[in-house]
């Protein structure tokens, strides 16, 4: 496999926590920067058997091998592949690099040669002081520079994960009404036109059971689509939780289906998240993707001690809904909310004033991406500050 | 060794060769729980500024300088002026105090930390908690005795922070001074 040794090459580390969330961020990222701006990106990644669940393919058993212009590394500990310095030095997610790698530029630096830009990737919020501290300076005590990149949702942040075609791609998906047909490529039956569709890939929350005894309860259809994960931990009482939870396999209650499917590539969930009528999404990753699809959704955001992540659930409603009617603001703001605190009374009533607006929900979540990437996307702005660096 | 966390105005680390003094730190919480700390430090040997970011779980080198327990006595523009136990004067400038300032008011009478390098007071630690009275805030909107619900207040020194909505002008409250958080009615 061609390893990306050159001079000019980007190293980006990523320690996979939670699956899908990291390590689906940061190999968006890559793929990006290697095909929209022709950098050699190296991406080392320390469980290569979480990745294969988003990247199928994937040999976990392999220390290097190429997929999309992208070398993906296993990073062992210790580190038993070379660390060859390129230009730019890539910590996700505030993982700490390994010590091979630190050695390495820190004797760069003492013998006066350059040094990567090093960069500490951080997580996406919408949060007023991300600004304040988007592209500062982190001093070391070796004297090496380190800098802090935020992505964000104003001019004055890192920007959003956007791929250059992505919107386009996703606007030509919806006008053609590919849906019905990637349904059946999913082996999905039963779905009709008029049927409302909506994907799930949550945390576990007791908020879904109160929305599935709803849904089983209401007028219309609903076929809920779940990717086998943790959101299946909290649906026992509509799957069989003593059988196998196997793709496929079909689950009525009432005006509900609940339908299981295989965890899937990225362009798979993206297409999942464009069919849908409404999306449950979690974390960051999928959450930013939910916004590309233009539809709208519920943010289960990752809990944080004292309830810190209502804030930052606060703070990007305050950007999704500022010129969104505010009764609707109002209902779509106490619908996530109430999800993320596991409103069960409240949350039948929630959807329904959610579910009555969802024209108008979905033509704003059709305005909210232009108006959100500001121009610019994360990779954009991210090749840019490396050039100002 | 401090973390990053645990670094608060006054403090003096070394960064590549180098003192700084910490003037000001603001923490907030990124993804997963992880602390994110952005400080204000002052070079002690090219008396220059800079902000910088940290991981809260950054481990700095703190240097321990000559430091004595001193009270407030008075400010003559641009100094602090603090006393020691035998009535000696040292002056600081009031940006090495950072956001230590607002805290800082006649007749206070909590000892504070002067520290001294290569025999200049460069900065002043606060005690960890300091009591201060609140001058103005709004009446409590929804009666909520819970703490959870919180409201802006002014305190003496004219610094604003956030406060339970139960508590009322005139009363002393409890401050951290490493987060600039209200802690409990005193």
């Amino acid at each position: 496999m061609q390893s990306q040794t050159q001079a000019n090459h980007w190293d980006i580390f990523c320690a996979v926590v939670d699956n899908y969330g990291d390590i689906g961020v940061t190999w968006r990222l890559a793929k990006q920067l290697a095909k929209e701006y022709g950098l050699a990106v190296n991406l080392w990644v320390d469980d290569l058997a979480s990745f294969g669940h988003i990247l199928p393919k994937l040999d976990p058993k392999c220390a290097s091998q190429n997929f999309e212009g992208v070398c993906i590394k296993h990073w062992d500990t210790p580190l038993t592949q070379e660390y060859q310095p390129g230009d730019v030095l890539i910590e996700a997610f505030a993982c700490e690099l390994p010590p091979e790698v630190l050695d390495q530029i820190t004797a760069l630096h003492r013998s006066g040669n350059q040094v990567p830009v090093w960069l500490n990737l951080e997580y996406l919020s919408a949060e007023d002081w991300v600004e304040g501290c988007h592209g500062l300076p982190s001093l070391q005590r070796s004297g090496l520079k380190k800098q802090f990149y935020f992505p964000g949702f104003t001019p004055k942040t890192g920007g959003l994960i956007c791929e250059a075609d992505l919107l386009q791609r996703r606007q030509a998906w919806q006008d053609n009404n590919e849906r019905q047909a990637f349904f059946e490529t999913l082996g999905l039956s039963g779905i009709q036109t008029d049927h409302t569709v909506i994907s799930l890939f949550s945390y576990e929350s007791d908020s879904l059971e109160a929305l599935c005894r709803h849904w089983q309860q209401g007028d219309n259809q609903i076929h809920l689509l779940v990717p086998i994960g943790r959101s299946l931990n909290s649906l026992g009482a509509f799957v069989d939780p003593q059988g196998p939870l196997t793709p496929g396999s079909r689950y009525s209650h009432g005006k509900l289906t609940i339908h299981l499917l295989p965890m899937t590539d990225q362009q798979g969930y993206d297409r999942l998240l464009w069919s849908s009528d409404f999306n449950i999404v979690r974390g960051e990753d999928s959450f930013l993707r939910a916004q590309w699809a233009a539809k709208p959704f519920i943010w289960h955001i990752y809990p944080q001690e004292e309830d810190y992540h209502l804030i930052k659930l606060e703070a990007f409603m305050a950007f999704y809904c500022h010129n969104l009617a505010p009764e609707i603001a109002s209902a779509w703001k106490k619908l996530n909310i109430g999800f993320n605190q596991g409103a069960q009374e409240t949350l039948p009533s929630l959807w329904q004033q959610v579910d009555n607006a969802h024209s108008a929900l979905t033509q704003h979540a059709q305005n909210w991406p232009n108006e959100a990437l500001n121009d610019a996307d994360l990779a954009t702005r991210l090749v840019q500050f490396v050039k100002n660096s | 060794m401090k973390t990053a966390h645990e670094l608060r105005p006054g403090n003096v680390i070394m960064l590549d060769g180098s003192p700084w003094v910490v003037q000001k730190t603001e923490t907030t919480r990124s993804g997963r729980n992880a602390a994110i700390v952005k400080m204000k430090l002052k070079n002690l040997l090219q008396d220059s500024s800079t902000e910088t970011t940290f991981k809260g779980e950054d481990k700095m080198e703190d240097i321990i300088l000559d430091r004595l327990d001193c009270t407030y006595s008075y400010f003559a523009d641009p100094m602090y002026v603090f006393m020691d136990a035998e009535y000696n004067q040292y002056d600081v400038e009031a940006d090495n105090l950072g956001d230590a300032a607002a805290y800082i008011v006649d007749g206070m009478e909590e000892q504070c930390q002067v520290t001294f390098y290569e025999g200049k007071a460069i900065s002043v630690e606060l005690p960890t908690t300091v009591v201060r009275e609140v001058t103005y805030t709004e009446p409590s909107a929804r009666g909520d005795t819970s703490g959870k619900v919180m409201k802006p207040a002014t305190i003496a020194g004219g610094a604003t922070l956030s406060v339970a909505d139960f508590v009322k002008t005139g009363d002393l409250i409890e401050i951290d001074t490493r987060t600039h958080e209200f802690k409990k009615r005193a």
